[in-house]
């Protein structure tokens, strides 16, 4: 309790020197985590025993960093078999506003995070290098660092929903560590060709080297739905 | 007599054809000449760029001497309408691409690309990065990873640190690119002003005022390249308290 208090003001007291370099955006009492990349992959390349294995692990990793409290999922898609619908990873992250591991904001709605207007999706989000912490706070190694790992799991479109073509997009909805191809964001919105966070380009395929080939580790983004 | 020269030359012209074709496999290098950059320094007087026609003569100066003086260099800037004065839009002034930087690497192909036109272009964005995001010299723009020192918001420090933090672009447009419409100033007067703001805090101040892009795409909220928020002022004290000592896109209008 009295603990949990200290915390609470140990946070505030930081957040406003953290805040500084992103232009004091609202809030002076901290946000509790919402989002966060994932410190570690699963180790298995695309194979990540499918999204009830995805969201263990976030689960996993925000209960060892203190907030299990909360309900946490993967930001991941699946794409349609028979007699299985699609799964989109934005119908799966609750509506936010999402905070990173220092309390800073992410996104505050479904809309910018994606861009769904036009005004939105020219700006895009507060997700990109320095925000886009580990659970544990850490940032994560970018374009022009050694080694780029900032390749993120998604299966998604741009616009956070999942492929609807046959081609397989999502590590045959991650069970996959051989054939196949996942569609990747970058979590610090550098290299591909253009600044998506969740839709740059394709891995070259499914096994944990073909992910660290162009740039990854197997990590994925974890959003709180709760 | 004139044989060997001419055997010389033909053998030569074998090894050049042949330092082509490796090159040619290889990803564009410096095939494509330099059609975009960040101006590798300010003006030195904040955001008083002499006008559009005084920012533009900078990216020229710099293009030159960065041997690409043979295009015509447009400062990629709005303003803002005045009594017989329509607004000019920053996307007007730079041609239509495609834009490359000074290592070859493409910006992007044209002008929807590069404002994110449609919702699809929008989403994924054009290639401007901190990677591809080079003055005209290649060098790296610092950002908001670099130079981690409570001084780099003072503008003598930043200017005897250049690898401090300093990713702000003044473009004062609207991130399509096009010139505010409002009554607040964005463009420091049309790029004439030095004036202080009436605060230090970015939200609070809604005196003289440049919107600014992220060179690096890191931070101000949404990392947008080019309108990601506004300023404290126009002065060089003021652009330099958010990490910015007046730097801006050039591009190649041909």
């Amino acid at each position: 309790m009295s603990r949990l208090k200290k915390t609470a003001w140990l946070s505030a007291a930081a957040l406003p020197v953290l805040l500084g370099s992103l232009f004091a955006l609202a809030a002076q009492a901290p946000h509790p985590m919402s989002f966060f990349v994932t410190s570690v992959g699963m180790g298995n390349g695309g194979n990540l025993g499918g999204l009830a294995g995805a969201d263990a692990h976030c689960q996993q990793l925000a209960t060892a960093a203190g907030a299990g409290n909360k309900t946490w999922h993967a930001y991941l898609s699946t794409q349609a078999r028979p007699g299985q619908p699609a799964v989109n990873a934005r119908d799966r992250i609750g509506q936010g506003p999402w905070y990173n591991a220092k309390g800073q904001p992410i996104s505050d709605t479904q809309s910018e995070l994606h861009g769904d207007t036009l005004i939105e999706a020219e700006r895009g989000s507060n997700l990109f290098k320095q925000s886009a912490l580990t659970e544990k706070g850490q940032v994560i190694k970018g374009a022009g660092d050694n080694p780029v790992m900032h390749d993120m799991l998604t299966g998604s479109q741009p616009d956070g929903r999942a492929y609807t073509d046959v081609a397989d997009h999502s590590c045959n909805n991650w069970t996959s560590n051989g054939p196949g191809s996942a569609q990747l964001g970058h979590s610090d919105r550098q290299g591909g060709g253009n600044t998506s966070w969740n839709s740059a380009h394709a891995s070259r395929g499914c096994s944990q080297q073909d992910l660290a080939a162009t740039g990854g580790a197997g990590l994925f983004y974890c959003f709180a739905i709760n | 007599m004139a044989k060997i020269p001419l055997l010389v030359a033909g053998s030569a012209l074998c090894v050049l054809a042949g330092s082509y074709f490796a090159l040619a496999q290889q990803p564009p290098a410096a095939q494509h000449p330099m059609s975009f950059f960040v101006t590798s320094v300010g003006l030195g007087h904040g955001a008083n760029l002499g006008g559009l026609a005084g920012a533009d003569a900078h990216c020229q100066q710099l293009a030159a001497a960065a041997g690409a003086g043979n295009k015509t260099w447009h400062a990629y800037l709005s303003t803002q309408a005045r009594p017989g004065q329509p607004a000019v839009n920053a996307r007007d002034r730079i041609g239509q691409g495609p834009w490359y930087n000074v290592k070859g690497d493409m910006i992007a192909p044209d002008l929807a690309h590069l404002h994110g036109d449609t919702l699809e272009l929008a989403r994924v964005g054009n290639n401007i990065t901190k990677l591809t995001d080079l003055t005209e010299k290649g060098e790296i723009v610092p950002g908001l990873t670099d130079g981690l020192n409570p001084h780099d918001r003072e503008y003598a420090y930043m200017l005897q640190h250049p690898e401090s933090n300093h990713h702000e672009t003044l473009t004062g447009s609207m991130p399509d690119g096009r010139a505010f419409t409002d009554n607040r100033d964005h463009t420091c007067n049309n790029w004439t002003s030095e004036g202080v703001g009436n605060s230090d805090n970015l939200r609070e101040n809604n005196g003289p005022n440049a919107q600014v892009g992220m060179s690096d795409r890191n931070g101000g909220g949404n990392g947008s390249w080019n309108s990601a928020h506004g300023t404290t002022g126009c002065s060089q004290d003021a652009l330099a308290r958010t990490h910015g000592i007046g730097m801006y896109y050039c591009f190649a209008i041909n």
